[in-house]
């Protein structure tokens, strides 16, 4: 098993009279791909640039390989960053924006020369190196932000959503890239984004936050299939969430209708959320499914068409390969393990949460 | 046709900006002090330019005020807008708008503020006041033009310098401040360009003896510019012009090979002609420690001659200038600085003796007294100066009449009233000013031009609109060219200027005319509270010195009472008529007094009726 490289202890932390960390604790492990995930003002930026020295918290600790780094400062850590923005520096050439930390660290020019160059081709941009940087696309500037934290051979790299300035395609591309980058190098990646797709291909495990807090944490398919609570649930991909209510172990009732399920130890008669993903509604012949509705929308959106369905009062989003159009008469069901049963928030904070979702 | 209009247009919009420089350049060659009449090309005025140690000073001045004020506002500005920007919104907005502030401030109320901030302190006006002043001035505008790169792109790549192991130093060094240096560099030459151009600041601000171009140039109004100030005019802007063109080649792109080349030559060529000013005036002519201060009209005595007295005495001269007896006299009045010697007009001698501001002379000192023209000290002590105590007369000049004998035959005009005759008609300039227009009305009737009794002063304003339609001008300054330039025949003129006048157009003749005219003595005296009162009349003795003289009256064109320049024209005999006016006339002459309260409104009303 992997050993401890980062470890958050109890962290918190307030800007004037917001708090945006509470009482905060991850552990990042050696040579993992970890996705810090959320919407905007829920605190994953914050964490990474407490773990990039640039925050000091207001209580709590940071570890790294075990030892206390709390209170040292950014340019004495042994990670590297890649900032939102890049922050290339734009007075210098490619080359030296790269050989910036090795020059500091007192390499000799043959190994800066070297190393850049290594540098440079692993990121695809061989030759660039006397070039300027306002020369360059969104794209290869991120690259040579990567480049440039690499060289310096971090055992953590920190990267705030790089991805976010560059258009779909070129960001689909990229993904592949860090996921190649991170398997060469061997560097534990810790990843921040707002973005729900990106998480999914590239992480190992994968942190949902939400107000100062972690929502779930988990690989990818965790998160996914089973989210713990609406916001993870509605936060990754599409989901229809739908009030329940849990008869007994592995019986929910869902639109005054009784669905199997594989879930336990609810109780009984307990008010649930219900969480069923869009892909999972089998749509067939009125009368041969649990629920018959009807088609209200459709929309054809690549791989598959996306239809709203009519159905006991609530309206369920659908995805199929296959069409049927506005006014179909259809029935929907579910298999038992595509049904996830969540608690209901109990707290007003939790209560809260979702009201902002 | 449009494209013509396009044309023209761009034309008329590069003339309105340049056809000025271009006048003045051209003039800086001119062989003449005219600056209606091309004499000939001439480099004359350059080297009088490099000669003249008051202009070098004052240049000398200007520069390194400037360099040392811009590069300390720079330097405070910047790490004033590091802090800024890392302060939290609002006070960040506060600061920003007290820096602002200043901008919009007058530059007189600056200047006076700075000057009361000094007096109450008790620092005494010296160069370090006028750098502390600009300093303060020119640090919003470095703040200005360095805050914006500042919060533009510093905290990202600090941060991004940071992470990859610079230390905060390093990283401000090598990441933050290349990352600024536009704004740096704009904020210092702002600075730099501010401190030159300023006059009001530094003139409030200065102590003794401290004058930059501006202060100089304005100080040189009474006895008009001399073409120096345009060989230095031109010099500045030649080499504005050079700096210009290599910080924009420079600041290109990617500059290349040349272009640096080309820009280094640049600045060597600065520093050269800095060095050149520094070398040429002479900054470390050596002296017994021992100092004149002296404060005088703007450009009223030959330059060489504060080189001569410093290597004949071994005293070091701080010598200042103003415009007119009315700046210098609250400066004497309120002892802001203590001068050993000042030059004033014959009124303003009086009421500062009556003030008890002046300290009598003592002729002891004063070995070459005797060289003084006896008519002149008795005329100086029957109207100014009561046994002549206090003052001993420097220039002396004459209202009279220029006329052009290709027109009007020599001899014709003898009288005021000649300037009445209609033959003349659209041929006259006549002045325009209280005292002297009035004066000429009042001699041409027969009356005295101090008079303050109203029924001659009424009549000679009736004289004077009677006279209006014959007048193609009133003019002050201008009335020598305008004659130069054949618009008129007929001028009034002072007779210093006569000289080199007939020189430009020999056809030219003067005349006092025989009623008398307004007679000028500008004089020396030493202050009551003088420091050193010796060193003050050591000054007036070299004036009086025979050599001396000649070489002023050479310099200034002026009569001077002594026997030294009398012998130099004696055979002159037009010099003489202008110079030295007959005994008879000399007897009808009077200077200008104090006419008091009452005097002065009865004046100010016949003049309001005659302009009206």
């Amino acid at each position: 098993m992997a050993s401890s490289l980062i470890e958050l202890r109890n962290i918190s932390k307030s800007f004037e009279d917001t708090l945006v960390l509470d009482d905060f604790n991850l552990t990042v492990n050696e040579n993992e791909f970890i996705t810090l995930l959320g919407p905007s003002g829920c605190g994953k930026t914050t964490t990474l640039r407490i773990v990039g020295g640039f925050e000091t918290p207001d209580s709590g600790q940071v570890f790294f390989e075990g030892k206390d780094i709390t209170n040292v400062p950014p340019n004495k850590r042994h990670l590297n960053t890649v900032f939102q923005k890049y922050a290339l520096f734009p007075h210098m050439s490619i080359e030296q924006n790269i050989a910036f930390g090795l020059k500091i660290s007192g390499k000799t020019d043959q190994y800066i020369k070297d190393k850049v160059k290594y540098a440079l081709k692993l990121v695809n941009l061989d030759g660039f190196e006397k070039r300027k940087i306002d020369s360059l696309s969104g794209g290869q500037q991120q690259r040579i932000a990567m480049a440039r934290a690499i060289v310096n051979e971090p055992k953590l790299l920190l990267l705030d959503e790089p991805l976010g300035a560059l258009d779909l395609k070129l960001r689909q591309d990229m993904q592949y890239e860090l996921i190649r980058l991170k398997n060469e190098l061997g560097i534990t990646f810790l990843y921040v984004t707002h973005d729900q797709e990106e998480p999914l291909t590239m992480s190992d495990k994968v942190v949902v936050m939400n107000g100062g807090r972690i929502q779930q944490m988990g690989t990818p398919e965790e998160i996914y299939n089973e989210p713990e609570n609406a916001f993870v649930a509605d936060f990754i991909g599409d989901s229809n969430i739908i009030d329940g209510m849990m008869m007994e172990d592995r019986v929910v009732k869902i639109c005054d209708t009784i669905f199997p399920c594989i879930d336990e130890g609810f109780g009984k008669r307990k008010p649930v959320d219900v969480v069923v993903r869009p892909e999972d509604i089998i749509i067939g012949k009125p009368g041969n499914g649990r629920i018959d509705g009807e088609i209200v929308h459709n929309v054809f959106i690549g791989v598959h068409y996306e239809m709203e369905i009519e159905a006991g009062g609530f309206t369920w989003l659908a995805q199929n390969t296959e069409s049927f159009p506005v006014g179909t008469k259809v029935s929907i069901d579910v298999e038992p393990e595509n049904i996830q049963i969540m608690h209901k928030p109990q707290t007003k904070e939790e209560e809260a949460i979702e009201l902002d979702v | 046709m449009k494209k013509f209009g396009k044309a023209l247009y761009l034309v008329l919009i590069i003339l309105f900006l340049y056809l000025p420089i271009g006048t003045l350049m051209v003039l800086s060659f001119n062989q003449s002090k005219s600056m209606s009449v091309w004499s000939g090309f001439s480099l004359k005025w350059y080297k009088e330019m490099f000669n003249n140690p008051m202009i070098m000073e004052a240049v000398w001045n200007t520069f390194t005020i400037a360099l040392i004020a811009a590069a300390a506002a720079t330097v405070i500005g910047t790490v004033a807008c590091i802090g800024i920007a890392a302060m939290k919104k609002n006070g960040r907005n506060t600061v920003m708008a007290l820096t602002n502030i200043p901008m919009l401030n007058a530059d007189i109320v600056t200047g006076i503020s700075l000057m009361m901030t000094f007096l109450v302190f008790g620092i005494s006006l010296s160069r370090g006041t006028v750098l502390l002043s600009h300093i303060t001035f020119c640090l919003p505008y470095v703040i200005l033009s360095v805050m914006p790169k500042v919060q533009q792109t510093t905290t990202l790549t600090y941060e991004a310098a940071l992470d990859l192991g610079a230390s905060p130093v390093y990283a401000f060094w090598k990441v933050v401040i290349p990352e600024i240096r536009p704004g740096i560099v704009s904020g210092f030459l702002l600075s730099f360009t501010m401190s030159v151009d300023d006059f009001v600041i530094t003139h409030f601000t200065r102590g003794a003896g401290i004058n930059t171009i501006s202060t100089l140039i304005y100080s040189q109004v009474k006895v008009g510019i001399r073409p120096t100030l345009f060989a230095l005019s031109t010099l500045i802007f030649v080499t504005v012009l050079v700096l210009l063109v290599a910080s924009n080649l420079s600041g290109g792109e990617k500059p290349s090979r040349g272009k640096k080349i080309l820009s280094a030559a640049a600045s060597v060529m600065v520093i050269v002609i800095l060095g050149g000013v520094l070398f040429a005036s002479g900054i470390t002519t050596k002296t017994s420690g021992d100092e004149v201060y002296v404060y005088s009209f703007g450009d009223y005595i030959d330059p060489e001659l504060v080189n001569e007295f410093e290597e004949e005495t071994g005293i070091k001269v701080i010598m200042d200038t103003f415009d007119t007896n009315e700046e210098m006299y609250p400066v004497i009045k309120n002892e802001s600085v203590n001068y050993d010697v000042i030059c004033a007009s014959d009124y303003m001698i009086t009421k500062l003796a009556d003030e008890g501001l002046l300290a009598e002379i003592n002729r002891e000192n004063i070995p070459n007294y005797n060289n003084l023209l006896d008519e002149y000290m008795k005329a100086a002590d029957a109207s100014f100066d009561k046994g002549n105590r206090y003052s001993v007369p420097h220039t002396i000049g004459d209202l009279g009449i220029l006329y052009n004998t290709n027109t009007v035959k020599p001899g014709e005009i003898t009288s005021w009233n000649d300037l009445w005759k209609k033959q003349y008609s659209q041929r006259i300039v006549m002045p325009d000013s209280v005292r002297d227009t009035m004066a000429i009305a009042l001699k041409a009737k027969g009356y005295s031009l101090n008079s303050t009794n109203e029924a001659e002063v009424t009549e000679a304003a009736d004289y004077l609109i009677a006279q209006k339609p014959l007048v193609y001008k009133y003019a002050n300054d201008s009335a020598r060219d305008l004659i130069l330039g054949g618009s008129v025949d007929i001028a009034v003129v002072w007779s210093g200027e006569v000289l080199y006048t007939q020189e430009e157009n020999p056809d030219l003749a003067f005349v006092i005319p025989k009623e008398g005219t307004e007679q000028f003595t500008d004089a020396w005296a030493v202050p009551a509270a003088a420091r050193n009162k010796k060193n003050g009349e050591l000054w007036i003795n070299f004036m009086l010195d025979k050599k001396v003289a000649e070489k002023n009256f050479n310099y200034l064109t002026y009569s001077i009472p002594n026997q030294a320049v009398l012998d130099y024209v004696a055979d002159d005999e037009n010099a003489m008529s202008i110079l030295f006016p007959e005994a008879s006339i000399l007897e009808k002459c009077e200077a200008l007094e104090n006419l008091g309260t009452e005097g002065d409104d009865l004046y100010s009303v016949q003049w309001k009726r005659f302009k009206s």
